[in-house]
């Protein structure tokens, strides 16, 4: 096996981590919202999600770094068209994905509390959990990450 | 470095295959994340995760699958036709998807035991079984990328 086999395995293993922990999070979240749950089954889904982030961080330490040598490797330009616009796919899905992420974190919070207080259901966190612009980022953030995987297929302009 | 070289008539199978693979990863992962949460805590909540496991196993991991095994298969049809001199990282990939989806079968008809039957005693083996099948999946993205012995 070449060097290149071997990139071209962890580039894939970075890919599968970040697309499965985009997966894993993107259900757990629908699950949460899709009905009027209680704070304490909010909490479970979320305390969950976070078994997603190691995932997710490894997939993007991986799809960014091992990508670069590849291109490097495959006698890519880092100029060329498909490797800018996967690069800035990847800045802008690890940006929102990072504000999503501080939402998620004090959502989980709340319904942590309202669990321990008495469990009853509260319009504060189905307004959280249910926040239009939360969601955008957050589902807008994993559909970047799967774009970039139809231009790592395809390569437009290469 | 068959990327380099790949004709354009191989990316939609090709994308769909591995776009298929990923989601079969992460809802297995899921399946087995809620599977292990469904062990513990009082049985009602134990009960609703094993639920939603299994629902999540039906209406994710099942089409994800499908599409996994579908795009695999219009591929191989495009680039070995008639199945003439497959390399083995091609045979590793039907051995994780065909006894793979026995594996997932028998999988969520315990994950629907599980949900049904609160005292049931093979929920413990939902998981596992989902575990065994991301193991499988590691193994086969492993033959299907680095391609070794081609």
């Amino acid at each position: 096996m070449s060097l290149y086999d071997w990139l071209l395995f962890f580039h894939v293993t970075g890919a599968f981590f970040l697309l499965g922990g985009i997966l894993i999070a993107g259900i757990l979240n629908f699950v949460a919202i899709v009905k009027d749950r209680r704070p304490s089954q909010v909490a479970s889904l979320y305390g969950l999600i976070r078994f997603a982030v190691p995932l997710i961080g490894a997939g993007l330490l991986l799809t960014l770094a091992i990508g670069l040598w590849l291109v490097n490797e495959a006698d890519y330009g880092f100029g060329e068209a498909w490797v800018v616009s996967a690069i800035v796919l990847w800045v802008l899905a690890s940006v929102l994905g990072n504000i999503d992420g501080k939402h998620q974190r004090q959502t989980g919070e709340l319904a942590q509390r309202l669990a321990a207080e008495g469990d009853a259901p509260s319009s504060e966190l189905r307004a959280r959990l249910r926040d239009p612009r939360a969601l955008a980022i957050s589902y807008g953030s994993g559909l970047m990450a799967f774009a970039v995987l139809g231009i790592m297929i395809w390569k437009p302009g290469a | 470095m068959l990327a380099l070289v790949r004709p354009d008539s191989w990316n939609l199978p090709l994308f769909l295959h591995v776009l298929g693979a990923t989601l079969t990863f992460g809802a297995t992962a899921t399946v087995a994340l809620l599977g292990f949460a469904g062990l513990r805590g009082d049985p009602e909540r134990a009960t609703w995760l094993r639920g939603l496991a299994f629902r999540i196993g039906g209406f994710v991991l099942v089409p994800a699958f499908v599409l996994m095994r579908a795009g695999a298969q219009w591929i191989a049809d495009k680039e070995f036709p008639g199945g003439n001199d497959e390399p083995g990282w091609v045979g590793v990939g039907f051995i994780v998807t065909e006894p793979g989806a026995i594996l997932l079968i028998v999988m969520l008809i315990l994950a629907w035991l599980a949900a049904r039957r609160p005292s049931f005693r093979g929920a413990v083996v939902v998981p596992w079984l989902a575990s065994i099948y991301l193991v499988a999946l590691g193994i086969a993205w492993f033959a299907m990328s680095a391609k070794p012995g081609s």
